[in-house]
């Protein structure tokens, strides 16, 4: 498989203050690789260093081949970028700026940009400056797509965008994937990442401390349980629960008549059913497993400042 | 679609209004004082004025050479009003060009698109150059125009040679704001430097000829350079105008290579 992006003991510092200490990590062409971790992690950071507006302090980078040091234009033409923060103060309309983009680091084809803007529902003649925070987001996106660049690199693409447009843009996500463009993508909530990345790289003071798959992320993943049952106390049913393997913090809600549990799993779902199945269930409901949990598990040494 | 020179074309037709504004106020400038001097300048009863005046108020205000068409376009348009003026829009296109860009946030998408940094730099101070070329022509005209109506008795080529210097010196206080803006990545720098060539220049040719003691100040004057001969009345100096040329070229070139160098936006 092709690597599009790779990092080996990417470092950087501003002044004397590091802010990634070595971080390596490697994109796969044509996947969705998502950076999560707080606000302060180095997410930005290690975005900026793909495209070149700030230097690494030591290590390797390789994007689409190339060192972006030397890649000079032609490597950031290939690339689509959304800032963390986008500002668009200038006295043009949206139309006007991204025809500016598009003499920069073109081609577009024909009717893509009316294309994009009728799917996020932004109004091209208005000017930058008058825009909404979201509405200047749609446009910082549709900048970074019209082209069709092999590489998106986008920094918290989904905010200040209402429920609608981000799944709009979701699905603009799964079609560049589709077409074999590779994502990369950073978000501080794994919510929004874990719905189109392949991949989630967690990144927690300037150190990766996780590159998981999504998938892997979802079994290791933690369910919330909640139950309620007749005909039995909830002394014997917390004593029940609590003996299924993989069931952890057992809390009774309610026991006046019924009996309400809420419980977390870990693990297979088959021995908790088996237990269930001898009881006279009134309710149940088995969540979705929880990414946010997973990762807030890893960020736990101080889970005070994992959000 | 190629095009020729984006970022030039989008410095420079994004800020027409800035430019047309500029415009009009050298413009205005230009009909009030021009027109006037018949009816002052000229006549013996503001020369006795002058005269009354202390001298070191009239050598400050370049107000020695008032009594004549040429000294009084050179005092009044080239080496008062429209030095200001043309200094203030230069210094604010060249502060905003890179350092106000950076600092506004926007120049991290035009650096993440398929442009170089020199480039990003030549581009913009190129619009510079335009809009200030624009403005030293249209007061090269204007002064054309008014010359015989106003009486001023002013030579095509000197007035040409004036318009030369007028035009090097605001480039100067501009590239200065551009170069110093570009370097530390913020605006306001960059307006502190670019005014500060502009005003220590005036000033250092204002106190440097009150006296043979603080002669040396006039040395350091690039407005000193560019109007001691009165170009107006004389012709340019160009040797000056080679000095504010070429170090407004090398504070470009300083720009480009600074830029070149550094993180921006951290």
């Amino acid at each position: 498989m092709a690597i599009a992006i790779s990092a080996r003991s990417l470092t950087k510092s501003f002044g004397r203050r590091e802010v990634l200490h070595g971080i390596d990590f490697a994109v796969e062409a044509g996947s969705v690789f998502g950076v999560i971790g707080p606000n302060g992690a180095g997410k930005t950071t290690t975005m900026r260093c793909l495209l070149d507006i700030i230097r690494p302090t030591a290590g390797e980078v390789r994007v689409l081949g190339v060192d972006p040091r030397k890649g000079g234009p032609e490597l950031r033409r290939r690339i689509g970028y959304l800032p963390g923060e986008l500002f668009l103060e200038g006295r043009v309309t949206g139309r006007k700026l991204l025809a500016h983009y598009e003499a920069v680091s073109g081609p577009v084809p024909a009717g893509r940009i009316n294309e994009l803007a009728e799917r996020l529902g932004l109004d091209l003649d208005r000017h930058t400056r008058k825009l909404s925070k979201g509405n200047k987001q749609k446009l910082g996106l549709l900048q970074a797509f019209m082209h069709q660049p092999e590489l998106l690199v986008l920094d918290e693409p989904t905010s200040g965008l209402d429920p609608l447009v981000q799944q709009e843009f979701h699905a603009m996500v799964r079609e560049a994937r589709h077409r074999g463009q590779t994502i990369f993508l950073s978000s501080h909530v794994l919510s929004e990442v874990q719905q189109t990345a392949d991949t989630v790289a967690i990144l927690r003071d300037g150190h990766i401390i996780a590159v998981e798959s999504v998938s892997g992320l979802r079994e290791g993943a933690v369910r919330r349980v909640r139950i309620t049952a007749t005909g039995i106390t909830a002394h014997d049913a917390v004593a029940l629960l609590t003996g299924v393997p993989g069931v952890g913090k057992v809390e009774v809600l309610e026991s006046n008549g019924a009996v309400t549990l809420s419980a977390l799993l870990e693990g297979p779902i088959q021995p908790l059913v088996r237990i269930l199945g001898s009881l006279q269930l009134t309710d149940l409901v088995l969540e979705e497993p929880d990414l946010e949990d997973a990762v807030l598990k890893m960020y736990s040494a101080q889970p005070e400042e994992a959000q | 679609m190629k095009t020729t020179l984006p970022l030039f074309r989008r410095a420079f037709f994004d800020t027409w209004r800035s430019t047309l504004a500029w415009a009009a106020g050298l413009a205005a400038a230009a009909f009030l004082y021009l027109p006037l001097y018949p009816s002052i300048g000229g006549s013996a009863l503001m020369q006795d004025m002058i005269n009354a005046l202390p001298a070191e108020m009239t050598k400050a205000l370049n107000y020695d050479q008032i009594a004549t068409g040429p000294g009084y376009t050179q005092a009044t348009l080239f080496g008062l009003i429209g030095f200001l003026l043309m200094t203030i829009a230069s210094v604010a296109w060249g502060a905003a060009a890179v350092g106000g860009d950076e600092e506004s946030g926007q120049l991290e998408l035009t650096l993440a698109h398929g442009v170089r940094r020199v480039q990003v730099v030549l581009e913009r101070a190129l619009a510079l150059l335009l809009r200030v070329l624009i403005l030293a022509g249209m007061v090269f005209v204007l002064v054309s125009l008014l010359n015989g109506p106003s009486r001023l008795g002013i030579e095509p080529g000197n007035l040409f040679g004036a318009a030369v210097l007028f035009a090097g010196l605001a480039m100067l206080s501009g590239t200065a704001a551009l170069c110093v803006g570009t370097i530390t990545g913020r605006r306001i720098h960059g307006i502190f430097a670019g005014a500060a060539v502009g005003v220590l220049g005036y000033v250092f040719n204002a106190v440097g000829r009150q006296s043979q003691d603080v002669e040396w100040l006039l040395d350091l004057s690039p407005y000193h350079w560019a109007y001691s001969n009165s170009p107006v009345a004389n012709g340019a100096d160009w040797a000056a105008a080679g000095w504010l040329w070429g170090i407004a070229a090398a504070l470009v070139a300083l720009a480009a290579v600074a830029l070149e160098r550094r993180d921006v936006g951290a």
